[in-house]
């Protein structure tokens, strides 16, 4: 699982890749802290290579959008599969993300 | 300042030596002004204060300069403005200001009392007022954000006096005064009859006459205040354990609507009606995972999934729910069929068939 972050103009941009479980989750929330110190950003968590997300990803992904919303910042989740897509129906996550 | 008569000029250095207790007052207001505002929750547009700049005073002191023997009898050497969105929190800051500071009546004016036909400008509130303690008297005025709209624009002109202005100006200018009035009324109106509309609706709520309240975004928030929906979010969670994370339910009332809900009372009858259906909904799509943290949106999105399937709503039923719920994507459409074939299992399903 690797987690880069690169920033594009007002954009912070978090691409994603390989499977987000709970092995993976320490190491990627210390890769994320830089997105929830972001003030006035957009943030894009890009799915794109991300195969698949469990409970622990979720809650990464809950923990981004709650330090944006503190900072005036918006979280944008982008290209999830279908498979995580499943994922953010069922949970009701569907309604907490912006998905592009 | 050259052309300044040596009275003038002492009132200039008695200003330059007093610029330190001037800025001391001036912070003084508006920290008086910001904590009473906080504390009667009143929300305004601006608060701002400032000095007289040394380049206006001389100006004033040129202009009439004799009728002041010393600088604390410039009534607006410090001066501040609260602009409000409405007239009546005008009236509420007016008579909050009379408590917090001493106010010289003899120089304030309530220019909407004065109400001339023939009177130029717009309505505003100035009063004249001292800090306890302080050797000088300030100036704040009292304005809506359309009153302080035309002042702005009337000042950008350059003229000071109603006299000045050539009448063609001034015809008009009293015509959008009088517009602008009107207009302030019309909001006070509007944000007084918004709030007895709520209220009446969560009286209704309350004493459960849900078919009396029509479906908006107003209602539907005093509805979800009960929370209706947390029995089946908790049955919900419990089937893995999981977590419940709050998430926004506005964007249900577009989905309630085209589902034909039309009353608050439609909303009740459709979660009785589908609320275990939905729960064994969840059931069938969660109990093969580990997933341990739901929204609390889950149970009315299930609800809906139900009810668009039980009605015939089918795969282009669901997609449209996608769509609405997460804006148009093509994987909606995957989404869709999947939601439908893991529905299918349910007796629900077995019945439409």
């Amino acid at each position: 699982m690797t987690t880069t972050i690169h920033e594009n103009g007002n954009q912070l941009i978090a691409a994603f890749a390989g499977r987000l479980d709970t092995a993976a989750a320490v190491s990627t929330m210390e890769a994320v802290k830089p997105l929830l110190e972001a003030a006035n950003k957009e943030i894009i968590l890009d799915c794109s290579e991300l195969e698949y997300i469990s409970s622990s990803g979720l809650r990464i992904f809950l923990s981004i959008r709650k330090e944006a919303a503190a900072h005036s910042s918006k979280v944008i989740v982008r290209s999830i599969n279908a498979d995580i897509r499943q994922v953010f129906m069922m949970t009701g996550f569907i309604s907490l993300f912006e998905i592009q | 300042m050259e052309g300044l008569d040596l009275h003038c000029r002492m009132i200039l250095e008695e200003y330059e030596e007093a610029l330190p207790r001037l800025e001391e007052l001036k912070e003084n207001v508006l920290v008086s002004l910001r904590e009473a505002l906080d504390r009667a929750g009143l929300i305004v547009t601006t608060i701002e204060a400032r000095i007289k700049t040394e380049e206006s005073l001389a100006g004033k002191l040129a202009l009439k300069g004799a009728k002041y023997a010393t600088l604390s009898d410039i009534t607006d050497i410090v001066g501040a403005r609260v602009v409000t969105f409405y007239t009546d929190d005008v009236d509420r800051i007016a008579s909050m200001v009379e408590k917090l500071f001493e106010i010289d009546w003899d120089n304030s004016v309530d220019k909407r009392r004065l109400h001339q036909l023939d009177s130029f400008g717009y309505n505003s509130l100035h009063y004249i007022c001292r800090y306890p303690g302080s050797e000088y008297r300030f100036e704040i005025q009292l304005r809506t954000t359309l009153q302080h709209a035309w002042a702005s624009i009337n000042h950008d002109t350059g003229y000071k006096s109603g006299i000045e202005i050539p009448r063609e100006y001034m015809r008009r200018m009293n015509r959008l005064a009088g517009m602008l009035e009107m207009a302030d009324d019309e909001f006070s109106r509007i944000r007084t009859e918004l709030t007895d509309y709520r209220r009446r609706v969560h009286t209704l709520v309350r004493n459960g006459r849900l078919d009396d309240v029509l479906l908006d975004g107003d209602t539907f928030r005093s509805y979800l205040q009960a929370r209706p929906l947390d029995t089946l979010n908790k049955r919900i969670a419990a089937i893995n354990q999981a977590e419940i994370q709050d998430a926004p339910l506005s964007p249900y009332l577009r989905v309630l609507k085209e589902l034909q809900c039309n009353t608050l009372g439609d909303v009740s009858r459709l979660i009785k009606r589908y609320e275990e259906d939905a729960y064994l909904l969840a059931r069938h799509q969660l109990g093969n995972t580990d997933l341990d943290i739901i929204s609390s949106a889950i149970g009315l999105q299930n609800i809906c999934i139900v009810c668009i399937l039980s009605t015939g709503g089918g795969k282009i039923g669901l997609e449209r729910l996608f769509d609405v719920l997460n804006g148009h994507n093509s994987q909606n459409t995957a989404l869709a069929e999947l939601t439908y074939q893991q529905a299918s299992a349910l007796p629900f399903m077995q019945n439409n068939k």
